[in-house]
Formats: C-alpha cells, sequence, structure tokens
C-alpha cells in the first residue's frame, strides 16, 4: 500500500465521517447545510485515473447517502462533481505538464485561483444537490436560497479545513 | 473485436460514468418516495401528452373512415326521415291510396365520392366513383349533406358523370317549403352560390329565407330534400310569373362525399310514361 492509496482512503474516511457526525446535524438559518464531504473529491489529485475517481467519489457518495438516509442523492451529485471536475479544475488553471499530477491546494494554487476552483465545485455540488433534493421547478426560489447559502458556507468551511491540511511545500504554480 | 476493444478502453470513463448516474438514478426513484412520485407524475405527463399527440393525427388520419361511416348512417337516417314522412302523409290522408306498402322503401342511397369539379363554366359537370355495376344510371339524383347538386348524366362500370346544378341547360323541379307551388331552378352561370327558382306564381307569398325544397315531382329526388334559402325577387318580363334569387345549399367548390338516389319505382314509372307517349303518338298519327 503505498502513500497516495493511505492518502486517499484517510481523507475518505475523514470526510465522511466528518459529514456524516457533524455538518450533517448542522443548518445554519433553517437554508445552509454544510457540505464538506466533497472536499475529497475537490483535492483529489488530477494525475487520478478518471476511473477511479469516478468510482472513489460514487462510493463517497453512496456512503453519505446511506447515513443520511438520503440513497441515491449524493451518489448521483458525487459522480457528477467528478465528471466535470477535470474541466472546472482547467477552466482556472493553465494546461500544462507541469499541473498534470497535482493535488489542487491553497499552497499549490495560490488563494485566488484555488479560490475561484473551490467556489465553482462547491456551487455545481450545492446546486445539483439541491435540484435533486426539490427535484421540482416549482421549488426553484428555495432551491436558489439553500444553494447559495449551502455554497457559501461549505466554501467558508473547506477554505478553513485546506489551511489546516498541512501540504508539502512545492512549487507555486 | 479489437476496434471494440479499443474503443471501449477509450471511452471506459463515459462508460463508468454513465453506469454510476444509472445505478444513482435507480438508487434515487425505488428509494426515495417524494423523488419517485414526482419521477412518475411527470413521466405520466410526458407520456400522455405523446400519446394525445399521437391520438390526435390517428383521429386525423381516420377521419376519412368516420365520415364515410356518418355520411352512411346520415344516409339510413335520411332514409328513415323519408319514410316516416311518407307514413305520417298516408295516415293524414294526404297521400291516400297511393302510398302503398312500397312507397315505405321508395329511395336507397348509394354512397360515392366526388372525383372531380368544376364550377367555372357554364355547363359545370363532375365525377363520382360509382357507376352502372354500383347500381348508379342516367337520371340518378345526387344530393351531399347540405342538399341537391346534380344528376346523373352517363354511367360508366365504375364512374359515372353528374350534371351539377350549376349547369345552365339543367333545371330542376323545386317548390316553397311549407306551400305547393313549384318552379324550375336553373343556374344563371355566374356566382356558383346563387341559383334562380322560375315560374313562380305571382300571387305566391314568400319570405326571405324562406326554404326551398325539392319538390319530388321527378324520379330522380325525393320530396323535400334542401335546395337553399330565398334572398328575393328578381324582376322579370313575364307579369304573371316572379323568379326568386335562391342562395344554394351545398358548397360547390368543396364537394366530397355524396349519396346517389336509387328510386325503386322509377323503371315502373318510366314503363308509365312511355304508355303515355305511345297513346300520344297514336293519337297524332290518327289527327
Amino acid at each position: 500500500m503505498n502513500k497516495t492509496t493511505i492518502h486517499i482512503a484517510t481523507l475518505f474516511i475523514t470526510m465522511l465521517l466528518l459529514q456524516t457526525l457533524i455538518f450533517n446535524h448542522v443548518v445554519l438559518f433553517h437554508v445552509a447545510v454544510p457540505v464538506v464531504f466533497i472536499y475529497f473529491i475537490i483535492r483529489m489529485s488530477t494525475g487520478l485515473s478518471q476511473n477511479v475517481l469516478l468510482t472513489l467519489s460514487f462510493l463517497l457518495g453512496l456512503c453519505v447517502d446511506i447515513f443520511s438516509d438520503t440513497p441515491g442523492v449524493n451518489a448521483l451529485c458525487c459522480t457528477i462533481l467528478a465528471g466535470v471536475k477535470k474541466s472546472v479544475f482547467y477552466l482556472y488553471v493553465q494546461r500544462d505538464d507541469n499541473n498534470k499530477d497535482i493535488i489542487p491546494s491553497i499552497s499549490r494554487l495560490g488563494i485566488l485561483d484555488y479560490s475561484k476552483y473551490l467556489l465553482t465545485m462547491t456551487a455545481i455540488y450545492c446546486v445539483l444537490t439541491f435540484s435533486v433534493e426539490y427535484f421540482s421547478l416549482a421549488s426553484f426560489k428555495d432551491i436558489v436560497i439553500a444553494a447559495v447559502s449551502s455554497t457559501i458556507l461549505s466554501f467558508i468551511l473547506m477554505l478553513g479545513l485546506d489551511s489546516l491540511i498541512i501540504t508539502p511545500r512545492a512549487k507555486r504554480l | 473485436m479489437r476496434h471494440l476493444i479499443n474503443f471501449l478502453i477509450r471511452y471506459s470513463t463515459w462508460f463508468v460514468f454513465a453506469f454510476y448516474v444509472v445505478v444513482s438514478c435507480i438508487l434515487l426513484f425505488k428509494n426515495n418516495s417524494y423523488q419517485q412520485s414526482i419521477y412518475l407524475t411527470s413521466a405520466n405527463a410526458v407520456s400522455s401528452s405523446i400519446y394525445g399527440v399521437r391520438s390526435d393525427i390517428t383521429s386525423y388520419i381516420g377521419l376519412r373512415t368516420v365520415n364515410e361511416e356518418l355520411q352512411a348512417r346520415n344516409a339510413d337516417l335520411t332514409d328513415e326521415v323519408l319514410k316516416l314522412r311518407q307514413e305520417l302523409k298516408k295516415y293524414q290522408g294526404i297521400v291516400g291510396d297511393t302510398a302503398d306498402d312500397k312507397s315505405d322503401a321508395r329511395f336507397d342511397y348509394i354512397l360515392a365520392t366526388v372525383l372531380n369539379n368544376s364550377t367555372r363554366h357554364p355547363r359545370n359537370y363532375f365525377s363520382i366513383d360509382k357507376g352502372y355495376k354500383d347500381g348508379v344510371h342516367p337520371g340518378m339524383g345526387v344530393v351531399d349533406h347540405n342538399g341537391i347538386i346534380g344528376i346523373v348524366n352517363v354511367a360508366g362500370a365504375h364512374t359515372a358523370r353528374v350534371i351539377s346544378v350549376l349547369n345552365v341547360t339543367q333545371p330542376f323541379s323545386v317548390k316553397l317549403m311549407g306551400t305547393s307551388y313549384f318552379g324550375m331552378l336553373t343556374w344563371h352561370g355566374t356566382d356558383p352560390s346563387i341559383a334562380y327558382v322560375e315560374e313562380i306564381p305571382k300571387h305566391v307569398r314568400y319570405k326571405i329565407g324562406q326554404k326551398i325544397i325539392t319538390s319530388g315531382n321527378s324520379t330522380a329526388f325525393p320530396e323535400g330534400i334542401s335546395v337553399g334559402t330565398v334572398m328575393g325577387q328578381v324582376r322579370t318580363d313575364n307579369d304573371n310569373f316572379v323568379t326568386l334569387k335562391v342562395r344554394l345549399s351545398s358548397d360547390f367548390s368543396n364537394l366530397s362525399n355524396v349519396r346517389v338516389i336509387k328510386d325503386i319505382l322509377k323503371g315502373e314509372l318510366d314503363n308509365l310514361a312511355k304508355y303515355d307517349n305511345r297513346d300520344m303518338k297514336n293519337k297524332s298519327n290518327k289527327d
């Protein structure tokens, strides 16, 4: 078992436990729900095989679903988020050999690019998950309010979480 | 095979992605009653709208059959109305002894479709898709759902030519509805919706909008079939008769399904007419 596998497994379990034991029970102003476990998908290395990323994301979503009693909701959204991850990442980061295999973080991308990437990913996930949960355009206003507030809350939490995680000093892009 | 494997490997990400999305959707819709109910409601709405479109198309395609069925039913009902009218007359003593048992089923109808039609010429004819093999013979009247439209001129095996009401050479015996005053319906060759009833006695009172119907004097048409409505009077040179301007009931520019009227007593009546002719000839020879 190499270092990368251990790193992925640790992050997977940590995020799952954090979400299910703590953040699933937090609802701010009756609308904002923190979705921190997607940090696992966001933080995955860009060099990781897309099939592995999709599988891990699906499994993570499924595990969260099992604990949250929302079968399929998070699994579907995590799979879609993993599907668009690379495209979103390369929206803000130049596509070249230097960043082919990097772990997205503040220290690697810089606060501005990383924030844009993190915010986009969080927004996509929140819009997706609330759309699937409400599953009706009649609740459009509720979806927007819940998605925007949850995106802001989750973004702040994940930004804090990223600064807590010690990343080996690497050359900034 | 190698190409297939290469294809699968090349697009494996998409397959994996689609697989997980499908599994997630199955989990979502199978285990969440809310999403399931919305999915079923939306699916029902979509399927019902698709079925609605299909129904509209098939019903439109089936209109021809429906129309033919309605025409047949209409013919039966018209026949029944005529029978009942004759029954009524019999009991009122108007027809009296002349109405024998055969008069109950005097007229029969043959359904036909107009093949070609013209309204532009002074002498207009149209063709129908029934001929003598279907029982159509010259002299038979032709009507559509609005009223009279012509009289059969020539009958082929499977088609027949009909002299239209819009033919300046062909008069039709008609009368004012509710009276027993007869006149001759003629067309003057201009407006296909207007004809004229000539030889109506001057003292006859009529109303604008009063119906003109067939007189029943010929074997071509039974009495009471609609011809048109009175629009007014036209100036004539004859002091004893008036000519009425009539708006025709039938739309001659749009003829499609028609009925040919078959008079079962036509043979008998024609034979009687032959005797009349022979007597007249003998008389003239003697003179």
